[in-house]
């Protein structure tokens, strides 16, 4: 063995050593564990009873010690004259009675002593005067607390946390729950307008998705944009989260899915379409669902295939005014800068924002001939703030 | 000329009682040679005297022999028995187990261990030459006073063990009802030996490295109320992968060391420490704290701990030498090269040299 083999040893004991200070800094050993467990054993040391059968024990020498039965013991000293020679003789007459009668009292004296000495064993040794069925249960029983000490946390503790973790998540859901006492085709007709005003809006949408087939129509409603996209001979599937849309669709001919949009476009194939379209669905969308979306989109489209995304603007104040809030079930607004941003940090290429529906030039400040030109810059970073456009899309490839 | 041992008690299986039957195979080969002791256990009773017949072999010319006394405990009678002899005098020094840890638990057996650190100072100048298992006992008697120690090998032979059959029983109880990984402790459940502080290092491992794990402790338990607050420890644990074995017969021994993956001890005083030599004739590797003769006998070939680790270190020493593969071969190697500083023919050569330069 050389030196070098026993610093290699060394160097383990050190490293042991830390891993020691470490796990104890970390909470990994419970403060004070050593010296509980110490003071467990000193503890028993220090209480534990002494046998009770010891003066019992000291008795048994006790007899021991008064030595055997014999007629040397038996006293000849009377205060008669001569009355010692009448007892040895009468004591030599009837002998051999004596000496009968003293060797079956020193077997019964043996005897006794023996059941005695027996007695004492059998009451110290546990086993011999304990239940055999409990000792059996409390060995189970201490197997049980074994495991339970055993276990990785307390268990009271891992309980209570659980089921505050829980009665969180029910009141998130609780929060979440909507149901509303409109059907969705009802709101689409009084606030979206007619199914023609909504072609009229997306029709040259569809026209750029005219190289981008398949495409898929998430949140496509009554399937007004596949419908649009079809007349361009644009292969085009939807998929849409109300029953009642997704059945008015279906009634027209149309190829829509019911269900969740971002669980179904991660249950298609990769690379499997040309296009994805969504038009004003991103509001409704949780913020990880958003991140979600641009991470799965990529991998379903074609290289080269597109992607558009339109929403509410809130750049634009003039929306909060009068679209955003209109609908209940909108939840996040979503800034096109963010929104660029995600779609460029996950490395779509030709990224870009188009500005849409702008508010109705009645509503825009009108600049009066006449005033100063100050007023009239004034008016105009007012328009600009309160009247920016209300949607803008995003247009990304892969 | 007569060469005879004493020692006090003579029982099977028991280290030193089995080093004496060693010497005394060798000491026949130069005259006539017998073994007594004050406590003669039945199984031993056609091989070892009793002391009280010392004088049926005693010669007439007492200054020819000599007497080897066997020195681990105090005994009144035996001590009054070597103080009235006039045969020349050899101690064997195993070492007296410390008194204050007996305390506690038999106020009467510390008295006689006390009692005998004070005869072993008191026998100096009787003795001729003084034999002594390790460089540590050896240090004890120079600081005593006495003039001529000498470190001389016990004539041990782990192999033995190796080489016997093993228990069938117990090699399948071990091999099917213990799972998982399983540490060994031999020796007997004295307060010395600080079993206590193995329950507490394997409390620490089964509940927080290694819920699997399992400890056989095998060993006679000579102390009543230590034993039994031993045993009240374990069961308010609630460790129920430690084993207690209690005595077994030397078969049993070796499936023990069969299966086992560790060997571990915790004591604090060791005059030698056979039980290492066994586990490294098994291959086991051995974790200990270096007390005492332990450092000695260990000769780096196992993982030596700081006498003031706890339980805490112990535990994660244990985990580390089950765990790491390359640990344990290195361990496992150390200890074969190290047996080969402790074969029985070098350990009688030395004995004899000594022997011959007093004759």
């Amino acid at each position: 063995m050389n030196p070098s083999d026993h610093s290699e040893v060394d160097q383990l004991i050190d490293e042991l050593r830390a891993r020691v200070v470490e796990r104890r800094k970390a909470g990994f050993y419970p403060e004070g564990l050593e010296e509980e467990l110490g003071e467990h054993f000193r503890h028993i040391v220090a209480h534990r009873r002494a046998s009770n059968l010891d003066p019992v024990r000291e008795s048994l020498e006790l007899l021991d010690r008064r030595g055997a039965f014999g007629r040397s013991r038996i006293a000849l000293t009377t205060s008669i004259p001569g009355g010692q020679f009448a007892h040895r003789a009468i004591g030599k007459a009837v002998s051999r009675q004596t000496t009968g009668i003293l060797q079956q009292l020193q077997e019964f004296g043996d005897a006794t002593r023996q059941v005695f000495v027996k007695l004492v064993d059998a009451l110290e040794d546990p086993y011999g005067h304990v239940h055999i069925d409990m000792v059996g249960q409390l060995d189970a029983l201490w197997e049980r607390v074994a495991a339970w000490e055993r276990g990785p946390v307390e268990s009271a503790a891992a309980l209570a946390d659980l089921r505050r973790r829980v009665e969180e998540l029910e009141a998130r859901e609780q929060a979440r729950r909507f149901t509303p006492s409109y059907t969705a085709d009802a709101f689409e007709t009084a606030f979206r307008g007619s199914a023609e005003d909504l072609k009229d809006r997306y029709q040259e949408v569809a026209a750029a998705f005219v190289e981008h087939s398949p495409v898929l129509d998430i949140g496509c409603g009554r399937g007004e944009f596949i419908e649009l996209l079809k007349a361009l001979d644009v292969k085009a599937s939807g998929v849409e989260i109300d029953p009642l849309l997704v059945s008015e669709g279906k009634a027209a001919g149309l190829d829509i899915a019911e269900g969740d949009g971002i669980r179904h476009l991660a249950g298609l194939k990769d690379r499997s379409l040309g296009g994805i379209v969504l038009l004003q669905v991103v509001e409704h969308l949780t913020t990880q669902g958003v991140i979600d979306l641009v991470a799965i989109a990529k991998h379903k489209l074609r290289k080269g295939g597109m992607i558009l995304v339109e929403t509410v603007n809130p750049q634009s104040l003039y929306t909060f005014a009068h679209s955003f809030y209109l609908d209940p079930t909108h939840g996040n607004p979503v800034h096109p800068a963010y929104l660029t941003f995600l779609f460029e940090q996950a490395r779509w290429r030709e990224v870009e924002i188009m500005w849409r529906s702008p508010p109705p030039s009645d509503d825009v400040l009108e600049v009066e001939e006449g005033i100063s030109e100050t007023a009239a810059a004034n008016i105009k970073r007012l328009n600009q703030l309160l009247f920016a456009p209300q949607d803008y899309a995003l247009v990304a490839y892969r | 000329m007569q060469l005879h041992q004493i020692l006090v008690s003579a029982t099977p299986s028991d280290a030193i009682t089995n080093s004496v039957f060693e010497l005394r195979k060798l000491l026949r080969q130069i005259g006539p040679s017998e073994i007594f002791a004050r406590h003669v256990h039945p199984d031993l009773a056609d091989e070892v005297i009793e002391l009280s017949k010392y004088f049926r072999v005693a010669s007439h010319h007492p200054s020819d022999d000599v007497l080897l006394y066997h020195a681990s405990i105090g005994e009144p009678s035996v001590y009054e028995f070597i103080t009235q002899r006039r045969e020349r005098l050899v101690l064997v020094y195993h070492n007296i187990a410390p008194a204050a840890a007996f305390e506690p638990y038999d106020p009467a057996f510390a008295q006689l261990l006390t009692d005998g650190r004070h005869n072993l100072a008191a026998l100096k100048d009787q003795v001729t030459m003084a034999l002594c298992d390790s460089e540590y006992n050896a240090a004890e008697l120079v600081a005593l006073g006495y003039a001529d120690v000498r470190v001389s090998r016990l004539i041990v032979d782990p192999r033995a063990l190796v080489d016997m059959a093993s228990d069938e029983e117990t090699t399948e109880h071990v091999n099917i009802a213990v799972e998982g990984p399983m540490a060994l402790f031999v020796g007997q459940l004295l307060p010395h030996k600080r079993v206590d502080l193995l329950v507490e290092a394997f409390h620490i491992l089964s509940t927080y490295l290694l819920p699997e794990a399992n400890l056989v402790i095998a060993g006679s338990p000579r102390l009543p109320r230590f034993a039994a607050a031993f045993e009240q420890q374990i069961a308010e644990l609630g460790l129920s992968r430690i084993r207690l074995t209690g005595a077994i017969p030397a078969r049993e021994l070796r499936s023990l060391y069969q299966r086992a993956d560790l060997w571990v001890t915790a004591s604090d005083h060791e005059g030698f420490l056979v039980p290492l030599l066994e586990a490294m004739s098994f291959e086991v590797p051995i974790v200990a704290r270096g007390t005492a003769a332990i450092p000695e006998t260990l000769g780096g070939a196992g993982l030596l701990l700081d006498p003031s680790d706890g339980p805490l270190m112990m535990a994660e020493a244990w985990c580390e030498v089950i765990d790491n593969e390359s640990l344990r071969a290195d361990l496992i190697a150390r200890g074969k090269s190290r047996l080969d500083d402790f074969t029985p023919e070098s350990a009688r050569v030395q004995v004899l040299e000594h022997l011959a330069s007093i004759l």
